[in-house]
């Protein structure tokens, strides 16, 4: 895939890293999606626990370096083929967390189609469920562009 | 464009050979939170379907609840499963008889 940029608006986006970097900290240690594993095996299911956790953990920060002194002097964030795929991953981790931690009373079925009414919406959660639409559209560039070199492959 | 980062577990962990025989399916569960569009892209990535496959498969698991993306020997599957779940898709492992 090519290099690419994405021009964003700092005073929308930026208040909104605060909770990203508050739910990448509380990743550290726990998996976004906890795996069903059909091993009984503790040792077995340890170690895939925590090579999984290890890969969140460099994707998170991949997607934390990506808000860099650039980002906030110019508003854009720089992808390609070194960062791309794992910003992609850290953004449906920290959604999935975001969903868990604020976003459960929105109902799935309203976040599915992305109808919620943003007024209704209490300081904290309208923050939440507007962070989980920027995270969605940075994954929906990603994909554009890992989609065309797939395609290109 | 990056290599998908696969973490393999070590042979010494991987199940005692009589499971190996058996047939074991990688199954993907719905969540609401991925996109469609995300699920399409990682099944194409991870299995390398056509586009037409990958959207089948991402319908039957947002329609139905789920979807047998693969089926084949445990090693290769706890393997499909492992990237899966670093995509952060609901992956299990199904073995024959499992239902």
């Amino acid at each position: 895939m090519e290099p690419f940029e994405i021009a964003l608006s700092l005073p929308v986006v930026a208040p909104l890293l605060d909770v990203v970097k508050e739910l990448a900290d509380g990743l550290k240690q726990t998996l976004a999606a906890p795996p069903v594993l059909p091993e009984s095996d503790s040792v077995f299911r340890d170690l895939w626990t925590q090579e999984l956790l290890a890969a969140q953990n460099e994707d998170l920060a991949a997607l934390l370096a990506l808000f860099n002194e650039e980002f906030f002097t110019e508003g854009v964030v720089a992808l390609g083929p070194s960062n791309a795929e794992a910003i992609a991953r850290a953004c449906s981790a920290i959604r999935l967390r975001l969903r868990e931690r604020y976003l459960v009373p929105l109902g799935d079925e309203a976040l599915e189609i992305g109808e919620v009414e943003l007024d209704s919406l209490d300081a904290p959660t309208r923050k939440a469920f507007m962070c989980y639409l920027f995270l969605a559209t940075i994954q929906e560039y990603i994909i554009q562009h890992l989609d065309e070199s797939i395609i290109g492959s | 464009m990056a290599d998908t980062k696969t973490h393999t577990l070590p042979s010494q962990h991987t199940a005692p050979r009589l499971q190996l025989e058996s047939t074991w399916r990688v199954v993907v569960l719905n969540d609401p939170v991925n996109l469609m569009s995300y699920v399409v892209l990682i099944f194409k990535k991870v299995f390398g379907f056509d586009e037409t496959t990958a959207r089948r498969h991402m319908l039957e698991v947002h329609e139905q609840g789920r979807s047998v993306v693969w089926s084949g020997l445990r090693e290769k599957a706890e393997a499909y499963t492992f990237t899966l779940q670093q995509w952060h898709l609901t992956a299990v492992l199904e073995s024959d008889g499992a239902i």
